[in-house]
């Protein structure tokens, strides 16, 4: 799988947060989908919700019916990310990408752990406070942390803070 | 009837209400009954799910028996009797007819049953005493008695004449013998046509012989006394002249003022009469006994008001000049140099401020940064009382300071400006490191701005909806020192 994809919906995300917007979208792919996912799970995003071109109600953002993607409308599909806010402050300040699609990085599980406990590793800078990365295992894409506890190692995303 | 535009539906809503059927059918199809959405909400506190309900039934004061006139009329009696015909005559001793008089159509107009009714009497023990017939004054509520009227503003001190008249006045008070003034004068003893001409001018047989009766005048003036006070059986001393007492209240309480000792509620001296320009208000005294006279001069008492600080407590604040710089505007004059001084303050617990000021005096412009530091300090964030949160890197111009948390023990490996400011804040492990421009004053900025802006853990965790443990306070009981 490509990560120019990843790379547009990371920069598009850090984009959206500092404009303080609430709802903003992603195109409907599946590495988008586990990204965001993988994010929603870290407590960064709100919601995560398969819509069409136009945004979702704000009662359907969490209701599980979506609308089912067939071949006649998945060009449409999007996803629509809420986005957080506290102390009118976005939870989501950076979203800064590792690895760009002409230069992957990634990282075994004993320099994942290096890491996560703050030390750098080759291109990768140990983790500051509050910061999370991404990691794009075998067993879908995982928070740093999700990966050092299932002992896999993968292909570094994207550092949130 | 769209979401986007809840107003628009309100108001349809509202019109549709007239006709309860119609209602019923058109809000049933359209909206669902379960929940309720509002226009806006302004604030984060969770919606009610339904109207809020007192959980008591509402009792009626008629069922309390508060309505019964029986009762009304009793309670009446007992809560606000008239005066009796004693306390009437009483009350006439005290006070004026007039008063006495208002007193009455004060009685009159307020109808005791209102009070029963209506009133609310408070027992309580935070009740304010308002019932309250003025004969004390209490110093909480009531302005300061000024019975006294102000400092004559005309007193001068006396001069020789003024004395001479205030010390004859105030020894005619005890009348031993003739009245002073009241004795013959030199002028008593000429012919008549030369009575109304100056002494010098009498002629030199004329004055001879007038003050040749004048002594014998006086001595016999002085035997009659002398006489007097034998045929009392009195001592000369145990006259009713002046006693010690007198003397001694003469000397010590005598106003030394041409304002016949009018006392006034200031004890201190009248004011110079009139503002003068240039010299008003430089010469306040500001000593303070709270001060303990650590601040005659008064330079920390407008820091005392903003900061609530003592000024024992102001003075030992930690402050360090950090930076000083001569900088000079130049005019068509020539160049006006003053000097620049930048001061950080902090209380060794976690306080830090810094103050910036320019003076044409060194002394004054450190003064004023000084004391813009203090007024300056606020709290910084520190972990664990010793370090600071995470990596924070801050950009003041072309300034960048990163600063790094470090473990126990680790000390302060900074810069020296970053250093005085982290001992005055009370950091005591710490790295630093200004990889860019190291203009001093800029240094210093990005510093306090660093350490002001650092991440706060348990918003964070609020933020992301995580439970956040520090896992130092966690292993071997927290004692990871």
């Amino acid at each position: 799988m490509g990560v120019a994809s990843i790379t547009n919906a990371c920069t598009h995300l850090q984009n959206a947060t500092r404009a303080h917007l609430g709802l903003t979208s992603i195109p409907n792919t599946k590495y988008n989908l586990r990204l965001a996912l993988a994010l929603h799970r870290a407590g960064l995003l709100s919601s995560v919700t398969r819509g069409g071109p136009r945004p979702p109600p704000p009662e359907a953002l969490l209701s599980a019916e979506t609308e089912p993607v067939t071949s006649a409308n998945v060009a449409t599909r999007r996803l629509w990310v809420g986005l957080k806010y506290w102390n009118n402050e976005p939870v989501v300040r950076n979203v800064s990408l590792v690895s760009k699609p002409s230069r992957l990085v990634t990282a075994t599980l004993p320099e994942l752990a290096k890491v996560a406990r703050g030390f750098p590793v080759g291109p990768l800078k140990g983790l500051n406070l509050g910061e999370t990365m991404f990691v794009s295992t075998d067993r879908g894409v995982l928070e740093v942390r999700e990966a050092l506890e299932r002992k896999v190692g993968g292909l570094v995303l994207c550092r949130v803070s | 009837m769209s979401v986007a535009r809840p107003a628009a539906r309100r108001l349809v809503s509202g019109r549709l209400a007239a006709v309860p059927g119609a209602t019923c059918a058109a809000t049933a199809s359209i909206s669902s009954p379960c929940h309720q959405l509002f226009a806006h909400q302004f604030h984060s506190s969770p919606q009610l799910s339904a109207r809020r309900r007192p959980r008591f039934a509402n009792v009626r004061a008629a069922d309390m028996g508060l309505m019964d006139e029986k009762q009304i009329e009793q309670f009446t009696k007992e809560q606000f009797p008239k005066y009796t015909r004693e306390e009437m005559d009483h009350l006439r001793t005290k006070y004026s007819p007039q008063q006495m008089a208002a007193l009455e159509a004060g009685e009159a107009a307020i109808d005791t049953r209102d009070l029963t009714v209506q009133g609310r009497l408070r027992v309580d023990p935070y009740a304010m005493p308002y019932i309250d017939d003025f004969a004390e004054t209490q110093p909480i509520i009531d302005k300061r008695a000024r019975n006294k009227e102000a400092p004559d503003p005309l007193a001068k001190f006396m001069d020789m004449d003024d004395f001479t008249e205030d010390i004859v006045r105030w020894a005619d008070k005890f009348r031993e013998g003739d009245v002073t003034g009241t004795l013959k004068t030199p002028v008593d003893f000429v012919p008549d046509n030369f009575k109304n001409t100056p002494e010098g001018q009498w002629p030199g047989v004329v004055r001879e012989e007038a003050h040749k009766a004048f002594q014998n005048y006086l001595e016999a003036e002085v035997n009659k006394q002398a006489l007097a006070v034998k045929s009392d059986g009195k001592d000369a001393d145990d006259s009713d002249g002046p006693t010690d007492a007198d003397v001694l209240q003469y000397l010590l309480e005598r106003s030394g003022m041409t304002d016949n000792g009018r006392t006034t509620n200031s004890s201190l001296a009248p004011a110079l009469p009139n503002k003068v320009p240039g010299v008003s208000g430089l010469y306040k005294n500001a000593i303070d006994p709270d001060d303990k006279g650590k601040d005659d001069i008064g330079v920390y008492q407008d820091l005392k008001k903003r900061t609530g600080l003592s000024v024992h407590e102001i003075l030992r604040l930690n402050t360090k000049r950090l930076v000083v710089r001569f900088v000079a505007n130049q005019t068509r004059l020539g160049k006006v140099g003053k000097s620049s001084v930048m001061y950080v303050a902090g209380n060794g617990d976690g306080w830090l401020g810094i103050g910036e000021a320019k003076s044409t005096e060194p002394m004054i412009a450190s003064l004023k940064a000084r004391l813009l530091a203090i007024r300056n300090m606020r709290p910084i964030r520190r972990y664990e009382n010793r370090t600071i949160h995470g990596t924070v890197e801050a950009k003041v111009s072309g300034t960048i300071v990163k600063m790094s948390a470090r473990p126990p023990g680790f000390g302060l490996r900074v810069s020296h400006r970053i250093f005085f400011m982290c001992r005055a804040a009370g950091i005591t492990d710490l790295a630093a490191n200004i990889p860019r421009s190291r203009n001093p004053m800029n240094t210093v900025k990005a510093a306090y701005k660093a350490l002001c802006t650092q991440p706060d853990p348990e918003e964070m965790a609020i933020g992301r909806g995580k439970k956040l443990v520090d896992v130092r306070k966690v292993y071997y009981g927290g004692a990871v020192y």
